[in-house]
């Protein structure tokens, strides 16, 4: 049999899904220390890892290259969803929120807004769900800048703590919806390799809900 | 060979034929211009449903059941760089005016067979669009809730699913929807899917499932197919039975069928229907990458043609073409010439024709 084959992204998402993954007993040595390889066994052979960037992540699940990903949920919203979303996994988690000048009341005025956002697809999804006439403007970086530089009247993007927000005198206006890590799983893949795929999402699911036992304690 | 007629439906089509509310195709897939009374038309984006307009529209008087195929290419319009082409070729069957087990088990036998001829290995998995209907129908939601509770059951996304039953009062339902994505597997899930029966209606459905499942164990698709109920497709129009086909090498489904009971009632006089269509470029990929189509044409021939028998050479080729031999007519009037094209694209066996036939093998080291 194939091994199972997982696209991390990468980054925190990558370091965090180690760690889960050697809560697991699977061996993640030579994914901790890849040195040039591109495609890094893991555990004893029954699954090997590849590393990409979050889009890309979806690409490959979708077109079935790789059989699983580890991938965030606002990429997921972002770039649709035609795989299998098994399991969340609890870490990477920050929320998508519409921010605005502290000091500005966003709704007021009949004038249509204008909202800048990384995002575009989360923001206007999320204005129809108001049925609000807004105008997206798509900006690749430091979201925060738009309203300041009078480019929008708001912004869409990840919250974290907030703290750049404030920073530049922002607020969040309201939370939009709660994002954290996913495992999603190619349709063909779970179809043939029901019974590994299972068990290793059984397996990561105990782990995650021992942790947040532990740290409720 | 099966008593199914080809057919043809036109590759432009008015825009209404697909815009029918509750089976509509998504309006931005759609590849749309006017025609000169300024009718919205559209590039044929799929082909059960203007078969299904034309079935109800022209077919009433046949006797049923009237069983068709088609082979033809349909239109998407699927977003920039992603590797998925915006014209793909498609096969299909649909068994129209028949109704319950035999019809439903020729058209899962059919696909089956269509896919054991081509790839070999699949794994076929059948479902049955009644179960998600009835437990959603008992519940008090809107149509924007159920559309939700769908895709979230589609995508399997079992902690999203939980939020959205969070709010909802009836226990037994919540339950069983939230067993729904993880009903799936071998002959074991018609039991535990028993327990989570809202009416007698399902209750029947699963029974029937049963034993369709019990028919197929019976043929060699035994290993090959898995039982899914929480199978719920993004067309609508489904209302039995639902099928689709997965196979190692491709990512999506290679095959998509189901059972559409009320479709052709949308554009007129209903009458139930089965069908299936095949994606003929990923099963033409698949087959290539392996090494199989064009190279499984044993022996090529290539034929020189002596000056002046032309005519002599070609009846000698519609004779061999008649007894399924590949061969090819030589435009070259030198042999050497003729012997260096064969070269060039791999035939191995040379034909003269003269004042006689004489046939050779030509070796690999003739260039």
């Amino acid at each position: 049999m194939k091994p199972l084959r997982i696209a991390l992204t990468k980054g925190r998402l990558e370091k965090k899904t180690v760690e889960l993954f050697e809560e697991i007993g699977l061996d993640c040595s030579i994914l901790k220390d890849k040195g040039r390889r591109l495609i890094l066994p893991v555990g004893n052979g029954e699954m090997e890892a590849v590393l990409a960037k979050a889009a890309d992540v979806i690409t490959y699940i979708e077109r079935g290259v790789c059989d699983m990903g580890v991938v965030g949920k606002d990429t997921i919203m972002e770039n649709g969803s035609r795989f299998y979303e098994i399991l969340d996994l609890k870490f990477g988690k920050c929320k998508f929120a519409l921010a605005a000048p502290r000091d500005m009341d966003f709704y007021a005025g009949y004038h249509s807004k204008k909202i800048a956002s990384k995002y575009p697809g989360v923001a206007k999804r999320f204005f129809e769900s108001k049925a609000m006439d807004v105008e997206i403007i798509k900006i690749e970086g430091s979201v925060e800048l738009a309203p300041l530089l009078g480019l929008a009247d708001g912004i869409v993007d990840i919250v974290e703590t907030g703290s750049t927000l404030r920073e530049n005198g922002l607020a969040v206006i309201e939370d939009i919806t709660d994002i954290s890590a996913r495992l999603i799983v190619n349709s063909a893949s779970l179809k043939l390799r029901k019974p590994e795929i299972e068990a290793l999402a059984g397996k990561l699911e105990a782990a995650i809900v021992n942790k947040e036992k532990e740290i409720k304690k | 060979m099966r008593g199914y007629n080809e057919v043809l439906t036109p590759g432009v089509e008015y825009y209404d034929v697909f815009g029918i509310p509750g089976v509509s195709i998504p309006q931005q897939e759609m590849y749309k211009t006017t025609d000169n009374n300024g009718r919205l038309i559209v590039f044929r984006p799929d082909s059960t449903l203007p078969i299904a307009r034309m079935a109800s529209a022209r077919l009433q008087n046949f006797q049923k059941p009237v069983r068709l195929f088609y082979r033809q290419n349909v239109y998407r319009n699927t977003p920039d760089h992603t590797g998925v082409s915006n014209e793909a070729a498609q096969m299909g069957i649909e068994i129209l005016g028949a109704q319950g087990l035999r019809a439903d088990l020729e058209a899962i036998m059919l696909a089956a067979d269509t896919l054991t001829k081509t790839i070999g290995d699949f794994r076929l998995e059948i479902g049955n669009a009644v179960f998600f209907q009835n437990l959603v129908g008992k519940l008090q939601i809107s149509e924007e809730r159920r559309e939700q509770l769908r895709t979230t059951i589609e995508s399997k996304n079992y902690a999203a699913l939980s939020g959205l039953l969070e709010n909802i009062q009836d226990q037994k339902i919540v339950e069983a929807i939230r067993k729904l994505p993880r009903l799936f597997g071998g002959e074991e899930i018609f039991k535990e899917a028993e327990r989570y029966c809202p009416d007698g209606d399902t209750a029947d459905m699963l029974l029937y499932m049963k034993t369709l499942y019990r028919h197929l164990s019976e043929t060699a698709l035994k290993d090959r197919i898995i039982v899914d109920l929480g199978l719920v497709q993004r067309n609508d129009y489904y209302t039995g039975i639902i099928f689709s086909a997965y196979t190692q090498e491709y990512g999506a489904a290679v095959l998509n069928g189901g059972r559409y009971d009320t479709l052709l009632g949308k554009f007129g006089d209903s009458m139930p229907a089965i069908g299936f269509s095949v994606d003929t470029d990923a099963l033409t990929a698949i087959v290539r990458r392996r090494g199989g189509g064009e190279s499984r044409i044993r022996k090529k021939t290539i034929v020189h043609i002596m000056p002046g028998y032309e005519i002599k050479a070609h009846r000698v080729m519609d004779e061999m073409v008649g007894k399924g031999r590949y061969c090819e007519a030589s435009v070259f009037d030198a042999v050497d010439k003729t012997r260096r094209y064969a070269s060039v694209v791999g035939i191995h066996r040379l034909m003269v024709v003269g004042e006689s036939v004489t046939e050779m093998e030509l070796g690999d080291d003739e260039t």
